[in-house]
């Protein structure tokens, strides 16, 4: 397992290295740090050199990258001009606060989704089925930023109007202390969940109906097993293979930030920072949340894998 | 079985819609439409029920804490530093450091800490004095009084330099984009605590822009070069060397930073008090203090504003504010901002070298239909209905007078536009387009910074009106920042500009659309304009026009400036002066969306402009009782 993980690993960083010259070529192209001073040219002069000397936008387009991939190498990502912060700090900051939405939404919709997948599986086309059946494809039907949006207006201006009560923030993170938090972060969490469960019942529903048609399941039930033992114990182990591949990618994603989510509720993680990085042509903070993504991306996969192991003997690593 | 699943499908589709109908119904306030506007001139506000804002509160109470929403959260508050120039650090700024001048709703500068207008001598060797004299009894918010030593420590700090660069000019210090005004001050003088006197080679037009924030000299070090060095590291998170906030000059003071949640100002109880003509409580504000919360999205600060985790908004005008601005509980404060847009139009071009295009696109253009279509419905009379017609003076300012319109541009006039090709050799063809036998089909390209969508609508709508004027208008448009380097201000673009053709591309562009952007001191302008003072896009050259520029810079009395400033325009917007000019057709000045719920009794005037912003005249605002 050492040897296949260090492969991964080791065949990731090259590409990882020319998905970011490729990303740092593409927005060097498509936007200019000099755009508002050619307007006050000449007597701006002084602010043109320091962002020509800052951006080293003396040097070739092509070269630049590599003053940045140096700089990495020992560490440091640079400072972020959008956000006034060291990238790495920025990083760990707004990470920590994206990971304070994205675990819960995480663990809420893994299971929610997994005992709908369960219940769907186990009573197909029965109401109940129908019934979760449409309200994930209502999910997966609205728009990220319209279920944000609807949720915010529901729960954080309209109960006011019509109960007299305002049990939640449009949002911000501005809770100081464990319940303020808690009351900061339900809605985001809500709509992330929503979206999460849409999706992953559907996956999951599936996957079930296929491992309960299998023949050792019903091997398993002619052998007098009990059902609730022939599907948690023996079903639902079969199942969860094609779902850890999506939980993975689906975690990695949460912990990258979702852009839409955080900013419609102003909850200052990753998104919308990486969303001011590309509005400000911050580059340095570009480059850096890209390759966080791209490490948490491999780091899931890898983890994706280990599991497919654990589920399934049959599978090993070599 | 499919009936029986249909059904349930159908009702599975209701309650879907159910959700969302129950989500988006709002108000159920009667949609009056009307939106309380500016004041002409003043940029004054009115309350709800019509008033003057600038009136003694009726039901206001003291205390509270006003909350602003708002979209952008700079990266510090430095903000001199080229890489950090945006206008929301300068508004956060305004109440907390002051300047000689200040900046008022009519974009028109007032003594702010001096005591009356400084006096302008000038000397026999062609040098200017200004003697200045501040107001008595001005202090610190940590006691310390505001001298003229303030004022003087300012400006060596900011013009402290550590040698020369390669080029031999002094390696300033202090990090600002420019320092015009300020390196040409050949001797400052302190006479008394309250009065000095500055001298420069030469006569700076701007000059009451300069030194418009004065440091606390007492907090940072006496060594200027020192003091430049820890200004900037310590102004971008507001404290002083000694890990203090940095005393203000101003109404509030900086509290705390939260970065990407909130920014809290509170205020300065010792507060001097302000000379604003916009303010009517010139003293200690009312409430306790600020919170900036950054909302980023538009949808969002309207939910915000709605729920009542925000009193005010200033923003760029967008399509979701109509809205909020016709309920009951939200006033919209619009005024005319300092952004006006323009058509500039590239003079080598094989068309538009000729005087009598460039006169027809001015004539067949329909400013007031533009105005109608991007702003009149939301922003009432806050900006005049006929548009923009001058490219110094904006519309708000008292010098404004209206040029391009007054030699009969902007109006639509189809037919005049007709006689004018037409005079210049140009036949119509079977396409409905204006053809000249040597230049071709006119067709000319406009572009703009792609993905504005109000600057988009605003091509559209003259594109129209120029196709039935016969004129065919292309868009060709480049996504955000990356369309000045890449069309009007590209390398190519400029040779050609400045070798009058011979060098460059000429036909890099024909027609730009941006915004430039006004002020208290237009005469920045002019190297806008000019190939030979400045670098201009437009391949404009002229020595008359040059010499009047710098005569016009060069004219101390500020009536007789102005005066002047418009006959520059003439040569800018008009062909009545040079018939060779006429190279931009200044469109319309952008309103400035300001604002606030029905939670507050009272609100100040909001300036929009660099260094004013809605926290200018924060004493005003008042929650109600």
């Amino acid at each position: 397992m050492f040897a296949y993980v260090t492969r991964r690993v080791l065949t990731t960083i090259p590409l990882m290295i020319i998905a970011l010259y490729v990303v740092f070529i593409g927005v060097s192209l498509t936007n200019d740090p000099l755009g508002n001073f050619y307007l006050c040219l000449p007597r701006c002069q002084e602010g043109y050199d320091r962002i020509v000397e800052v951006y080293n936008l003396d040097v070739s387009i092509w070269v630049r990258p590599f003053y940045w991939f140096s700089d990495a190498l020992t560490g440091d990502l640079g400072d972020s001009s959008a956000l006034g912060l060291p990238v790495s700090e920025v990083i760990l900051n707004r990470g920590k606060n994206t990971a304070i939405l994205a675990i819960p939404a995480f663990l809420i919709s893994a299971t929610v989704a997994l005992m709908l997948s369960v219940y769907s599986a186990r009573r197909q086309y029965t109401v109940g089925d129908y019934f979760f059946t449409t309200l994930s494809f209502i999910g997966l039907a609205f728009p990220s930023f319209v279920l944000a949006l609807v949720i915010q207006n529901i729960f954080g201006v309209q109960t006011e109007k019509w109960f007299g009560i305002k049990p939640f923030n449009t949002g911000r993170m501005s809770g100081d202390g464990f319940f303020p938090l808690l009351r900061d972060m339900a809605l985001p969490l809500l709509t992330l969940t929503i979206l999460s469960i849409s999706a992953d019942s559907r996956f999951g529903r599936a996957s079930m109906l296929e491992t309960l048609g299998q023949d050792y399941i019903r091997t398993a039930r002619a052998k007098g097993l009990p059902e609730r033992r022939v599907v948690w114990k023996h079903a639902l182990r079969n199942s969860l293979i094609p779902l850890v591949t999506l939980w993975a990618l689906t975690l990695s994603a949460l912990l990258s930030g979702s852009i839409v989510t955080e900013s419609i509720f102003s909850w200052p993680g990753l998104g919308p920072a990486f969303l001011q990085a590309l509005g400000d042509t911050d580059l340095d903070l570009i480059l850096g949340i890209v390759l966080f993504t791209g490490v948490l991306t491999v780091l899931f996969n890898l983890i994706a894998d280990v599991m497919y192991g654990v589920l399934d003997p049959r599978i090993r690593l070599n | 079985m499919n009936t029986q699943r249909r059904g349930r499908k159908v009702l599975a589709f209701a309650a879907a819609t159910a959700i969302v109908l129950a989500a988006c119904g709002s108000d159920d306030d009667g949609d009056s439409g009307e939106t309380d506007t500016t004041t002409e001139g003043t940029g004054g506000t009115e309350g709800t029920d019509g008033t003057d804002g600038t009136d003694a509160p009726v039901d206001g109470a003291d205390g509270g804490t006003l909350i602003w929403a708002h979209e952008q959260e700079p990266p510090d508050l430095h903000l001199d530093d080229p890489e950090n120039n945006l206008s929301i650090v300068s508004w956060i700024r305004s109440p907390l450091i002051e300047g000689l001048y200040g900046v008022s709703g009519s974009t028109e500068y007032y003594p702010e800490l001096l005591d009356g207008e400084a006096e302008l001598v000038e000397n026999e060797d062609g040098t200017v004095t200004a003697n200045y004299t501040l107001r008595d009894g001005l202090v610190w918010s940590d006691g310390d009084d505001l001298t003229a030593d303030d004022v003087k420590w300012t400006y060596d700090t900011i013009m402290a330099a550590d040698g020369e660069d390669e080029d031999g000019n002094p390696a300033y210090i202090y990090l600002l984009g420019s320092r015009q005004g300020l390196d040409t001050i050949t001797d400052f003088t302190v006479t008394s605590p309250t009065e000095f006197s500055v001298t420069w080679s030469e006569f700076f037009a701007g000059w009451k822009g300069v030194l418009n924030e004065i440091y606390p000299s007492h907090v940072f070090n006496e060594d200027p070069a020192l003091a430049a060095a820890e200004l900037n590291e310590n102004l971008r998170d507001w404290t002083t060397p000694a890990g203090e906030t940095i005393p203000s000059s101003g109404p509030m003071l900086f509290d705390s930073w939260e970065k990407g949640v909130q920014m809290n100002l509170v205020t300065n109880e010792g507060y001097h008090g302000s000379n604003s003509p916009d303010a009517t409580n010139k003293g200690v504000p009312s409430i306790d203090g600020v919170q900036i919360n950054f909302v980023t999205d538009t949808d969002a600060q309207i939910n915000a504003l709605r729920a009542g985790e925000a009193q005010i908004v200033m923003t760029q005008p967008q399509l979701e504010f109509e809205d909020l601005a016709a309920s009951e509980d939200f006033t919209v404060s619009s005024s005319a901002g300092p952004v006006y847009e323009h058509w500039g139009l590239n003079v080598l071009n094989p068309h538009l070298s000729k005087p009598e295009v460039r006169e027809a696109l001015a004539l067949a253009m329909n400013k007031a239909e533009v105005m109608e279509g991007l702003y009149t419905p939301l922003f009432g009379d806050s900006l005049p209905a006929e548009g923009l017609g001058n490219t110094y003076w904006l519309s708000n300012q008292s010098p404004y007078v209206d040029n391009a319109g007054n030699a009969g541009y902007g109006k639509g006039d189809v037919e005049a536009a007709a006689a004018a090709l037409e005079s210049a050799g140009y036949t119509l063809n079977g396409d409905g387009v204006y053809e000249h036998p040597e230049d071709g089909v006119l067709s000319l390209r406009v572009g703009t910074t792609g993905g504005n969508r109000l600057r988009e609508i605003q091509q559209e709508l003259i594109q129209a009106q120029m196709k039935a004027a016969g004129i065919d208008i292309v868009i060709d448009n480049v996504p955000g920042a990356d369309y000045f380097g890449a069309q009007p201000f590209s390398e190519d673009a400029l040779l050609c500009a400045s070798s009058g053709g011979a060098e460059g591309n000429c036909d890099v562009w024909d027609i730009a659309q941006f915004a430039w952007v006004g002020g208290p001191w237009p005469g920045g302008n002019s190297p806008n304009f000019s190939t030979t003072i400045g670098e201009s896009p437009y391949g404009y050259t002229s020595e008359e026009f040059d010499a009047k520029a710098i005569e016009c810079d060069a004219t101390i009395d500020d009536d007789a400036r102005a005066t002047c400033y418009n006959e520059l325009d003439a040569y800018v917007t008009t062909l009545t002066v040079d018939p060779n000019g006429l190279f931009l057709l200044p469109i319309t000045q952008k309103p400035s969306f300001y604002g606030y719920t029905s939670t507050l009794a009272t609100a100040g005037v909001a300036p929009d402009a660099q260094g004013a912003g809605p926290l200018t005249n924060v004493g005003d605002f008042q929650f109600a009782g």
